[in-house]
């Protein structure tokens, strides 16, 4: 009962971010990045619903652009952790008793590079950017997803049906293909959810310290820490992004919870 | 092939039992921290611009940057550099730094001392917050205390830290005037003010931490409650919590320990962020410093001891694990 | 030493408990706690080492309250004595005889003599590497007259040398004391460095030797924060007495309202530069410049920037400069008299790179000036560089950028606009003339010049000035004779004293 709720409420707060995202390339209230002396620092009124920020641009236009960058970032991080550490995941659990072994050792080293470090490191080579953010916090999690997959690999390498078909001579491309990833893919989704709420603090984490998003592309990250010398005088400017963060990393996470319990038991019966 | 559900992560070479587990163990640590080690320097010598330019501004001639590079030893081959590194690292001597002129290896130690500090503080704080509340979502997880224990926690966890942090010092160091809204002081020099300069640091990384050691606590537990004795000493009317300490709790520790050093690695590296909003003189805001000043060799020194720190942590729960799982123990 | 230091330590820090908590229970005996001044800054200096290491934050530190010269700029911008106790100058303005005060030592024991002015002065040629070395060039050779006498001859007159000599290219250094400047500096000031910790603080004690009067706090720490919200906190909650330079604008209407504490807002030397790459297209024309000088409201953007505090100059030149001239109306806010003026110059589409110092003044202001100049169809990205490593290799070396924004601290730095391999790539033999000329000629003949050189190079829209840096300090009540206006390089602590 409460699963299914934190799925429906994950999937209402995951709506609600994805939803702002893509009104923002239609429409926002004012633009985002217009610069305007003579209305800086307004509390919310009705022509700017969060107010404005010092330089006069409005609030909530930027949160809306700011969704996008969140996303954005989300989505690229994850993928390049799904779309690196499930193939190897799944290769460590199929593949070689050494090669397998090989793989995982890997992954523990890389699991000791954590995303901020590696972020600060690549902007200190390549220049601080959303690229190297991303980049960073992508790498940082593929071992996460290795993990994961391999697990799910090994489970559905035992399974009678697997047995049968390598018995039947089947290849294991094929196997890995028919039996092994279809039945991983909950485990990945699962993974990726709560992966994406990671990065999202991840990202918020490494725009206030100046090495992800460059102005003055609207950031939650930055937003807040730009705001944060007002704090004392007008909270509702940090505030407002920081909820937002909030509020869209919660989403991810009972997403995730949700899923969990949705494609565990899946896994079990296929069994 | 035999069944995946026997193969356990390290393998099976150098035999069986829990000592030569642990013997494969260490050999992994080291060829792991060899590696790693390769990484940060071959990271660190891809940079773009010449640290002895760097080091002496724009104005030098170009007879001094030889000169300093020569000082510094970066006219060498790449390898020789490499091995010259390392063999002084081996020995505790990270170089002197071509920004500061100073020694790194003494700074590192100093840095890293403050950092221990605010990470075993924010663990406390985390242990003291995940321990009860996470056992009391569990046991009663049907019930509408539990159900908010939980929602709580997913809530905790939602929030960054630095955020936390900020409000924090808004809070207790600017409107009450209650404690220190940044800053160190060494605990030898006065246990009173360490204390108080510790305390809001220590609640903004330990909140967070909390909250999300206090899902897999729940869920350790709830696990435990599953088991058959637990139900049997219960059956024999004892009341739910004295059963759980008497005998579940021992059985629990085991995957939350596991889970504590895993967030003990977070933890090292929340509190780069941490020190940045506090002004605490560790080894984050030595590597912030450092890399806006470009100093490698700092640089390098610290990303090395940060990394090697997680492995360290990582092998530590790894053995921990060993020892303490019947399972492992009895293969 | 140590073990005097450790104690005298222990003493601030139980005082500083004491004060913090307040009103925590069983308090005893407070000692000391007054003699210690708590300063706060947000640059560290790296190294103590200001004869090679680029940077504002050392002589901010250490210039006056460690190091000393022979002439100091008090807080009229005048320049007056200190280690010398006059000096005469020749007719040719081209020998300086410097009359220096006797029974001065250095912090190290050793005698400060005739010998050590032309130790210190030598010094800077030979081993020297930082930028503003070069005007100590025009000093042809210094001699030793008798102990107390040293005379500086110069190969041409030059009126900015003497002026150079109250920066940190006059201070006095010992022959003996210059093994380790990075971690051992020793001066002839009324402080010295007795403690340091990396990341977090220096400690300045008072030298019991010193030649003049005593300071009026025995132990100043300067307290150093990664950011200007970190600063003000501290000073909020008690944690310093000083904040060296709000970097917050927006935030000291707080401290105004607040009985505590004193607000001082001035000028300083440091202007905000909107700077074109004048050697590369399409900003070696200078309609593109100018045009891109109306497109900016600069009243506005010091609103939005920085609170409306700073003043609008519209050239190098601060205030507190003798050939100060208010130019801030050459360029009034005109966007489509600046549209016109790049079609003119035939320039349509124009999207150019503003990479500037990661600094919140250059990110505030680069944020306005991109949308400024998007209203008349530039297209600017922002590209925040790390200050100062990054950005001094690739825009200031390298000269790799169209646009740029940084703060120009250095007091009297328009003559950088003479020296075509500047950053700026402003090269103009009128400005050089100008400039060669107010520093050979007589003082009112430089006074003169400059203004005609501050004069051509709003002309010409060599940069945008953006406004200059407001001096905002604020303190505790008690803390008296802070100086409103920074003039000089130092943080000056020799005049304060406790009301």
């Amino acid at each position: 009962m409460t699963r299914n709720l934190s799925l429906l409420a994950g999937v209402v707060l995951v709506g609600l971010v994805v939803g702002t995202a893509l009104v923002s390339f239609v429409w926002t209230p004012h633009d985002p990045l217009l610069v305007d002396a003579s209305v800086r620092l307004l509390g919310p009124t009705g022509d700017f619903v969060f107010g404005t920020d010092k330089l006069g641009r409005d609030v909530a236009s930027q949160l809306m652009v700011g969704a996008r960058t969140t996303l954005y970032v989300g989505v690229v991080a994850v993928g390049i952790a799904a779309l690196v550490g499930t193939p190897l995941g799944i290769l460590a659990g199929m593949g070689a008793r050494w090669l397998g072994e090989l793989i995982m050792r890997v992954n523990d080293l890389v699991l000791a590079f954590p995303a901020l470090l590696l972020a600060i490191m690549l902007g200190a080579v390549y220049g601080a950017s959303t690229l190297t953010a991303m980049i960073a916090i992508g790498v940082a999690t593929v071992p996460s997803f290795a993990r994961i997959a391999r697990a799910g690999t090994l489970q559905v390498m035992s399974t009678e049906y697997v047995l049968a078909a390598r018995a039947g001579g089947r290849s294991r491309w094929w196997i890995a293909l028919r039996h092994v990833l279809p039945n991983i893919s909950g485990l990945v989704l699962v993974q990726s959810s709560v992966s994406f709420a990671i990065a999202v603090l991840a990202e918020a984490a490494l725009s206030f310290l100046g090495f992800g998003t460059a102005p003055p592309t609207p950031s939650w990250g930055r937003m807040l820490q730009e705001s944060q010398e007002l704090l004392a005088v007008d909270p509702r400017l940090a505030l407002v992004p920081g909820a937002a963060i909030a509020l869209a990393v919660l989403g991810f996470n009972l997403l995730g919870d949700g899923l969990r319990d949705r494609f565990d038991p899946r896994l079990e019966v296929r069994r | 092939m035999n069944s995946g559900a026997e193969r356990l992560p390290g393998g099976r070479w150098l035999g069986d039992g829990w000592a030569p587990a642990i013997l494969r163990r260490i050999v992994i640590l080291l060829v792991s921290v060899f590696v790693a080690s390769i990484v940060v320097f071959a990271f660190m010598a891809v940079l773009p611009g010449d640290p002895a330019q760097v080091a002496l501004g724009v104005n030098a001639t170009p007879e001094l940057v030889e000169r300093t590079r020569a000082e510094f030893g970066l006219d060498r081959p790449l390898i020789t550099q490499y091995l010259d590194w390392m063999g002084g690292v081996l020995t505790g001597d990270f170089g002197t730094s071509y920004v500061t002129r100073e020694a790194i290896g003494p700074q590192l130690v100093d840095r890293l001392g403050v950092t221990l500090w605010l990470v075993g503080a924010g663990m406390l704080v985390a242990l003291l917050i995940a321990m009860p509340l996470g056992t009391i979502a569990a046991v009663r997880h049907r019930r509408p205390s539990g159900t908010a224990v939980s929602a709580l926690s997913q809530v905790g966890v939602a929030i960054p830290a630095f955020l936390a942090g900020i409000i924090l010092v808004q809070i207790f160091a600017v409107r009450l005037g209650w404690l220190p809204s940044g800053g160190w002081t060494p605990p030898v020099r006065d246990p009173v003010e360490w204390l108080r300069g510790l305390i809001l640091p220590a609640l903004s990384l330990g909140l967070v931490q909390g909250a999300v050691l206090t899902r897999y606590v729940r869920t350790a537990v709830l696990d435990v409650q599953r088991e058959d004795y637990l139900r049997t000493a219960r059956s024999k009317g004892l009341r739910p919590y004295p059963a759980l300490v008497r005998h579940g709790l021992r059985n629990a520790a085991v995957p939350v320990l596991t889970v504590l050093g895993l967030q003990l690695a977070t933890l090292l590296v929340g509190a780069v962020v941490i020190e940045r909003v506090f002004v605490l003189p560790g080894l984050g805001s030595m590597l912030l410093d450092a890399v806006a000043a470009r100093d490698l060799l700092t640089v390098q020194g610290i990303v090395l001891v940060l990394v090697v720190a997680v492995l360290f942590v990582n092998f530590c729960v790894d053995v921990l694990y060993t020892m303490l799982d019947p399972r492992l123990r009895r293969s | 030493m140590l073990g005097r230091m450790r104690a005298r330590w222990l003493a601030v820090a139980v005082a500083g408990a004491l004060v913090l908590s307040g009103c925590s229970a069983g308090s005893t005996a407070t000692v000391g706690g007054d003699d210690t001044l708590a300063v706060g800054f947000t640059a560290e200096p790296k190294n103590f080492d200001f004869t090679t290491t680029d940077g504002a934050a050392i002589p901010q530190a250490l210039l006056y309250n460690v190091y000393e010269g022979l002439v100091k700029l008090d807080a009229n911008a005048e320049i007056a004595p200190l280690l010398a106790e006059s000096w005469t100058i020749s007719p040719d303005r081209t020998v300086y005889d410097f009359h220096l005060r006797s029974g001065v030592t250095f912090s190290n024991g050793a005698p400060f003599t005739a010998d050590d002015v032309k130790f210190s002065i030598d010094r800077v040629r030979t081993e020297w590497t930082i930028s503003l070395k070069s005007t100590m060039d025009v000093v042809d050779h210094v001699e030793v007259v008798s102990p107390t006498h040293a005379r500086v001859v110069l190969k041409e007159p030059s009126n900015s040398w003497l002026f150079a000599m109250t920066t940190r290219l006059g201070a006095m250094f010992d022959p003996s004391g210059v093994g380790d400047l990075a971690n051992r500096p020793v001066g002839t000031g009324p402080y010295e460095v007795t403690d340091r910790r990396r990341g977090d603080s220096v400690v300045l004690s008072a030298n019991p030797d010193y030649w003049g009067r005593q300071p009026a706090y025995p132990t100043v720490v300067l307290k150093y924060y990664s950011d200007a919200t970190a600063l003000n906190n501290a000073l909020l909650s008690n944690g310093i007495d000083v904040i060296s330079g709000v970097t917050a604008p927006d935030s000291v209407p707080q401290f105004e309202a607040d009985t505590r504490f004193n607000v001082l807002q001035g000028t300083t030397n440091g202007e905000v530069v909107l700077a074109f790459n004048n050697r590369r297209a399409p900003l070696d024309d200078v309609r593109v410049r100018r045009a891109l000088t109306l497109a900016i409201d600069r009243e506005a953007l010091l609103a939005a920037a920085w609170g409306g505090r700073g003043t609008l100059i519209g050239s190098m030149v601060p205030p507190t400069d003798p050939w100060y001239e208010d130019l801030s109306h050459s360029y009034p806010h005109d966007p489509e008299r600046a549209r016109r003026l790049l079609s003119e110059a035939g320039q349509q589409d124009l999207h150019l790179r503003l990479r500037i110092a990661n600094l919140p003044y250059a990110m505030s202001a680069a944020q306005v000036v991109a949308s400024d100049l998007g209203r008349i169809g530039v297209d600017v990205t922002i590209e925040p560089l790390d200050f100062p490593a990054v950005w001094l290799q690739q825009v200031f070396t390298d000269h790799d950028y169209d646009l740029s924004i940084v703060q120009h601290v250095e007091p009297r730095d328009i003559t950088t606009f003479g020296d075509p391999g500047y950053y700026w790539g402003y090269d103009s033999p009128r400005v050089r003339e100008l400039l060669r000329r107010a520093d050979t000629g007589s003082p009112r003949q430089q006074v003169a010049d400059m203004r005609e050189v501050a004069r051509t190079l709003s002309e010409d829209a060599a940069a945008d000035w953006l406004f200059l840096f407001p001096n905002i300090v604020v303190a505790k009540k008690e803390v008296t004779g802070l100086v409103r206006n920074q003039v000089s390089e130092s943080f000056d602590l020799t005049g304060l004293g406790r009301g």
